[in-house]
């Protein structure tokens, strides 16, 4: 999953950063309203941090523009409580929002909510015949035995996982999965891939040659 | 339900003044009926006894007053029937009567009147024929009469006079009737020169019942009057303060919360349209003041918020997991800043809070505004060398009473301002001087300016002109703010002057010391 996080406050950000990214998320930055606003049209990000409170274009504007493009889930972060605001945030289209201090935990948590319902998914369970994805604790379960993935290879498998049915390009697998600072060479992926059929089973991930990876839409047991 | 309204009490004391005003005129009136009805009375009863005296005056004055009959008078008629009153009073009554047929042919003459007594042979005394005319029928006039002869012998008697009609007291002045009231009459009695006696009364119950009706009526229109007078002016009262409930409502709404609440005003040119234009201007001022605090503690909240976020994120994402002590370090070092961050904020929060409230009174020590602006130059240098920023001073001395700490923060605050928006190898340049009544300091820098549109926003709280701001550390958003409240603490006035590009001049003029003390030495 990649994130992007647009806050003025540099130690906020450096610190929402490296704690996302020790979640498995990765992060792209902004420090301020025009930054941010380029990036979010750019790619396609499974969710956008933004503060309210911007240096030259505020959030307010970077999401009112943003919404006319693109429809990536939005959590407003601000350190206004007034119910004025929270109703403006959600009235101008985004998803959530959070006031400043908030604890981590229930940002992870709005983070989780959000990509799930963008993704259509309710349930935080995902279940692919005997392997089932808790994406809240992050951990893989295969016939009742847990088993150990890399971080890598569990956001993988999640991304797949929730985007199942679909044939899913190295190319955004790639996009979705490292941020602007990874060097890691795109080829990197197959090897987790493989990894993955190994750890679990090996049909779970179909290649699709030319195209991508697909995992099959589970019929309804 | 009555309550103490102000119309209410209005109308009570217009009540009781037209009620006052009312009684006053109305028993004027009363009065002045009936002297004139008792004047009218009185001058009926003169004119009949003037008669009546004239009459008996003429047959008193009759030739034969020799032949008189010895023996009592009066004559048989009158004087026989001392028992029935009744029928003395028919004889009485009846005498006058068949007097007008007889004169009607030769006309009103005493002499006649005369002529006709002598003509009979017992001289009764009857009253003429204008007497005859002037009293009438008993039911139709209810003057009554009576006269007596000199020796006090009743003469004559009408006969609706009352049975103890006594004769008259001998009057003072003899020859002019004289005006009495008795028994519920009212009396004329006349005693001439001869002696003889004339008495001409009149019942008062008539007038009295008339007097009665007159203050029927008086009183009637009075109260008439009243209630026509108090209608009009609860109408008036009502109309008049209608825009006192207006006023009311409104303060109720902004009372209630509704700020945006004003008075509609009617007639500004009366004194409740103006009443309600100056509550309109107290209720904007209001409005704007609670809409300025409500924004900074908005602000203020959220200037406190992000640096307690930082510590908060920082905090949970060190404890997530085992770290290194490199890395607990850095957590410290970032939660440490923030904490710092909210120090510095707060203390400037509790400044601005103390300047404003006026809770510390500014001490009044005899400064020299030069020193004082040396001392912050030397302060804010570490600032400017590093960024190759020149620090000049110009410096005259200039005396002037003031808080010496609060002065220089101004200073710092000031110098670090110019210092912070400056470009790097610019000028900063602190003078001081004296312009007549008043002691200047100008901060003058050659940064980038300030637009025009933010050069009034300046001294507001959390106002940052540049829209690129910067979370630069030491830079609360109220600086510029606790510097107009510190010179304005000090009875000083602060002015700004800017071109975009080219840089800021700042310019503080305080009060001069009213007489300085003399040099102790002058270098």
């Amino acid at each position: 999953m990649r994130l992007l996080v647009v806050e003025d406050e540099p130690r906020l950000l450096r610190s929402l950063a490296q704690a996302l990214r020790e979640n498995g998320y990765a992060v792209d930055t902004a420090e301020n309203g025009p930054e941010g606003l380029y990036k979010a049209q750019q790619l396609d990000y499974d969710a956008v941090l933004l503060d309210v409170m911007l240096p030259q274009i505020d959030g307010w504007t970077v999401l009112g523009t943003l919404r006319r493009q693109k429809s990536t889930p939005v959590l407003m972060l601000t350190a206004r409580d007034a119910a004025c605001d929270r109703v403006r945030g959600l009235d101008t289209g985004a998803d959530d929002y959070l006031v400043k201090p908030f604890d981590l935990s229930e940002l992870f948590a709005r983070i989780r909510a959000l990509i799930r319902r963008s993704t259509g998914q309710v349930n935080p369970r995902i279940t692919l015949g005997d392997v089932t994805l808790d994406t809240r604790a992050r951990a893989v379960v295969r016939a009742g035995q847990p088993v150990a993935l890399t971080a890598r290879e569990y956001a993988i498998l999640e991304f797949l996982a929730l985007h199942r049915g679909e044939v899913v390009s190295r190319r955004t697998l790639y996009e979705h999965l490292f941020d602007e600072n990874d060097d890691t060479l795109s080829n990197l992926i197959d090897v987790h891939v493989f990894s993955i059929r190994k750890k679990l089973r090996p049909g779970l991930i179909a290649t699709r040659r030319g195209q991508g990876y697909c995992v099959e839409a589970e019929p309804p047991a | 339900m009555i309550r103490p309204t102000l119309p209410g009490r209005l109308l009570a004391w217009i009540a009781l003044l037209l009620a006052g005003l009312l009684a006053g005129i109305g028993l004027a009136a009363y009065q002045w009926i009936r002297s004139e009805r008792l004047a009218r009375l009185d001058e009926a009863l003169r004119q009949r006894t003037a008669v009546l005296a004239g009459d008996l005056r003429f047959w008193s004055a009759g030739p034969a007053r020799g032949f008189f009959p010895a023996g009592p008078w009066p004559g048989p008629r009158s004087g026989t029937s001392p028992v029935g009153e009744g029928a003395a009073a028919t004889d009485a009554r009846e005498a006058p009567a068949p007097l007008p047929a007889r004169p009607a042919e030769d006309g009103n003459r005493p002499a006649q009147s005369g002529t006709h007594v002598r003509e009979a042979e017992v001289r009764v005394f009857r009253p003429g024929f204008a007497a005859s005319l002037l009293f009438g029928e008993a039911d139709v006039d209810d003057h009554y009469y009576a006269a007596w002869d000199s020796s006090g012998h009743q003469l004559l008697r009408s006969a609706d006079a009352p049975g103890d009609l006594p004769r008259p007291e001998e009057p003072k002045a003899p020859g002019r009737p004289v005006m009495a009231e008795r028994a519920g009459a009212r009396e004329c009695s006349y005693l001439s020169t001869r002696g003889e006696r004339v008495l001409v009364g009149l019942p008062l119950a008539g007038h009295q019942a008339a007097l009665r009706r007159s203050a029927w009526w008086i009183g009637g229109a009075a109260g008439g009057v009243l209630a026509l007078g108090l209608g009009g002016s609860w109408f008036l009262a009502r109309r008049a303060l209608q825009p006192l409930d207006a006023i009311g409502a409104a303060a109720d709404r902004i009372a209630a919360g509704n700020l945006a609440a004003r008075i509609e005003v009617r007639d500004p040119r009366d004194e409740l349209g103006h009443l309600a234009a100056v509550l309109n201007r107290t209720f904007a001022r209001l409005e704007t003041t609670l809409n300025e605090q409500r924004r900074f503690t908005a602000d203020a909240s959220h200037e406190m918020r992000t640096p307690l976020a930082v510590i908060i994120a920082e905090a949970q994402a060190a404890l997530a997991r085992p770290r290194s002590g490199g890395e607990y370090r850095a957590t410290l070092e970032t939660c440490l800043e923030a904490a710092q961050d909210m120090r510095r904020l707060v203390g400037a929060l509790l400044d601005l809070a103390r300047l404003e409230s006026g809770v510390d009174a500014v001490p009044h020590a005899t400064l020299d505004l030069a020193e004082l602006a040396a001392a912050g130059a030397e302060l804010v240098r570490p600032l400017a060398e590093p960024r190759q920023i020149q620090l000049e001073r110009q410096l005259a001395p200039v005396l002037l009473a003031g808080d010496p700490a609060r002065l220089r923060q101004v200073i710092v605050n000031l110098l670090d301002n110019a210092i912070h928006y400056n470009f790097d190898r610019g000028t900063v340049r602190i003078t001081t001087r004296r312009e007549g009544g008043w002691a200047v300091l100008e901060v003058a820098d050659t940064g980038r300016g300030i637009a025009p549109e933010h050069q009034a926003h300046v001294f507001r709280r959390f106002y940052r002109a540049d829209a690129a701001r910067s979370r630069a550390a030491n830079r609360t958003g109220l600086g510029l703010a606790i510097v107009q409240a510190v010179v304005e603490a000090h009875s000083g006035r602060i002015t700004l002057a800017s071109q975009l590009g080219l840089g800021t001049t700042v310019t503080i003029r305080l009060p001069v010391l009213a007489d300085p003390p003399p040099p102790a030495s002058s270098a």
